[in-house]
């Protein structure tokens, strides 16, 4: 039986934690705590809802928020398209400009080409060669009319950690904007206070956490009153902001994991850390190689490498029984479809096609990141030698 | 992306990569790195007994009638495109000389099984070969 290949994709999924699994396994049979949430007038209902309830109070705590400003969703891109149709929707009347970064997940930018073609103004920020947004590009960008104001807080691609308490503070004076954060990729990685960095809307995940995957939470402040339009409509759960029937395993899930993620934070960031330089220390031996984001600025599990010489589709191929990792390319077009996001830091289109993203996790050890540098960089000289690079 | 038994092995044992050049050496190329997918075919092309003696020099003769007796490739593309550049490579050899693939791109495509998304990169490695192999037929 062969190996299995060593696993450096966290940043797209992340296995369930152990203990995540076995809470929720307590929330599906017939001696669980199976019962609808809503159902309140029995035991089973009552049980399931304290566990929601005690779920919520952990997402909350993870994220620096109060319990009541948690509304469960199905995970990010759910949350994401909430909280931008939502809020364009609530306040159409007092503006219809929004404003948003060209590194932001397709779930952000998807939502906002749809509302461009319903009528909405949308700026699009360009990040520098970091793939930071300065908090000044926020301010020049900010009009009278502008209702929402949307920055991931850590990029899914390159790792970047974006100053979202100075956009928030922007976004504050301006009276108007409110600020929505897509943090999908923060838990377990970088502290994020919801309250004190004065953030409106804030997108969250569990399969990026040791959680499962179908879950996930849009926290809406309470503290600047802020209101959004839902996109669901039905039984009127969660404050009516989304109706249909909890998932309390998929809630308890998520709480589960993020009351995890915060435990001994600052350690696994720097083991993380050093075992992600040892893997950029073995890969840039290979020369023809190329760090996209800063380093200083990113969180320490991601690393996104552009290789010359090769093509993006083919490095995966050639290493993926011995590594799992992302590429930054989309495959499966005629036409090359580079890495939107490498292309806006200003990678070109040859660079921007062949990257790796390497992204390490809780279960990362320094045995994988030797198999990564050994599987990566036979693969990147036999390319080339095919390539003729 | 999943790729068929025929493509990991062809990508996988790229053995004709490589060039090569000489008297019955003609090279074609098509594509472009910058557009992410670039195929060269160099391919040797043995002259039928008959039709060496035709003519008083190389100059004016022609190698159609010849025969294919080794192929090397570059290519800088997806699997699908190393591995279709391999497989011919190691096919040809032994096909009559003419300016055109062994079968259609749609049986290539079949054969890969590539998703018609991507035929155009197919293109690219037929264009490729016909370049080698016009080069090769026709009366310089």
């Amino acid at each position: 039986m062969s190996t299995p290949a060593a696993y450096l994709d966290y940043a797209a999924t992340t296995p369930v934690a152990p203990e995540v699994a076995g809470r929720m396994a307590e929330c599906l049979t017939l001696e669980g705590a199976f019962g609808n949430p809503s159902s309140v007038n029995h035991d089973h209902g009552e049980r399931a809802a304290a566990l929601v309830e005690t779920a919520r109070a952990q997402v909350a705590a993870a994220v620096g928020a109060e319990p009541d400003e948690v509304v469960w969703t199905s995970g990010a891109t759910e949350s994401n398209n909430l909280a931008i149709f939502g809020i364009a929707h609530y306040y159409r009347d007092s503006g219809q400009h929004i404003v948003t970064a060209r590194t932001e997940h397709k779930s952000v930018l998807d939502p906002c080409r749809e509302l461009e073609r319903r009528g909405w103004r949308v700026t699009y920020l360009s990040p520098g060669p970091d793939g930071v947004v300065e908090p000044g590009q926020v301010a020049a960008a900010l009009q009278p009319d502008t209702v929402l104001v949307s920055v991931m807080h850590v990029n899914n691609e390159i790792g970047t950690v974006q100053d979202v308490a100075a956009v928030a503070a922007l976004c504050a004076r301006s009276g108007n904007a409110r600020l929505h954060v897509d943090a999908a990729q923060s838990v377990g990685k970088r502290a994020l206070d919801f309250g004190a960095m004065g953030i409106d809307l804030l997108s969250l995940s569990a399969h990026k956490a040791y959680g499962p995957k179908g879950a996930g939470a849009l926290v809406v402040s309470r503290r600047r009153s802020v209101q959004i339009t839902p996109l669901l409509y039905g039984g009127g759960q969660e404050r009516g902001l989304r109706s249909g029937t909890l998932a309390t395993h998929q809630a308890v899930g998520m709480g589960t994991a993020f009351a995890l993620a915060g435990v001994d934070l600052t350690g696994e960031a720097e083991r993380v850390g050093r075992l992600r330089e040892l893997l950029w220390e073995g890969l840039s031996a290979l020369g023809g190689v190329h760090r996209n984001g800063a380093a200083a600025r990113s969180v320490p599990h991601i690393l996104n490498v552009s290789f010359e010489g090769v093509e993006g589709e083919s490095l995966v191929a050639a290493v993926r029984t011995r590594v799992a990792v992302s590429t930054g390319s989309a495959c499966t077009s005629a036409q090359r479809d580079a890495s939107y996001v490498l292309r806006a830091l200003g990678r070109d289109e040859a660079l921007a096609e062949s990257s790796l993203r390497f992204s390490l996790g809780r279960y990362s050890s320094g045995a994988d990141i030797e198999t990564a540098v050994d599987a990566v960089s036979q693969a990147v000289r036999r390319l080339r030698r095919i390539s003729g690079a | 992306m999943i790729y068929n038994e025929l493509t990991r092995t062809c990508f996988e044992n790229a053995d004709c990569a490589g060039t090569a050049s000489g008297p019955d050496w003609f090279r074609g190329e098509a594509g472009g790195r910058s557009r992410g997918t670039w195929v060269q075919f160099d391919v040797q092309v043995k002259l039928e007994e008959g039709n060496a003696d035709e003519g008083n020099s190389d100059e004016g003769r022609s190698k159609e009638g010849g025969t294919i007796r080794s192929v090397r490739f570059l290519a800088f593309g997806c699997p699908h495109v190393i591995a279709a550049a391999q497989w011919l490579a190691e096919r040809a050899v032994g096909l009559p000389a003419r300016a055109q693939l062994p079968e259609s791109v749609q049986s290539l495509r079949r054969r890969f099984e590539v998703p018609i998304e991507k035929l155009g990169r197919l293109l690219v490695v037929e264009d490729a070969w016909v370049a080698a192999l016009r080069g090769a037929t026709r009366a310089d």
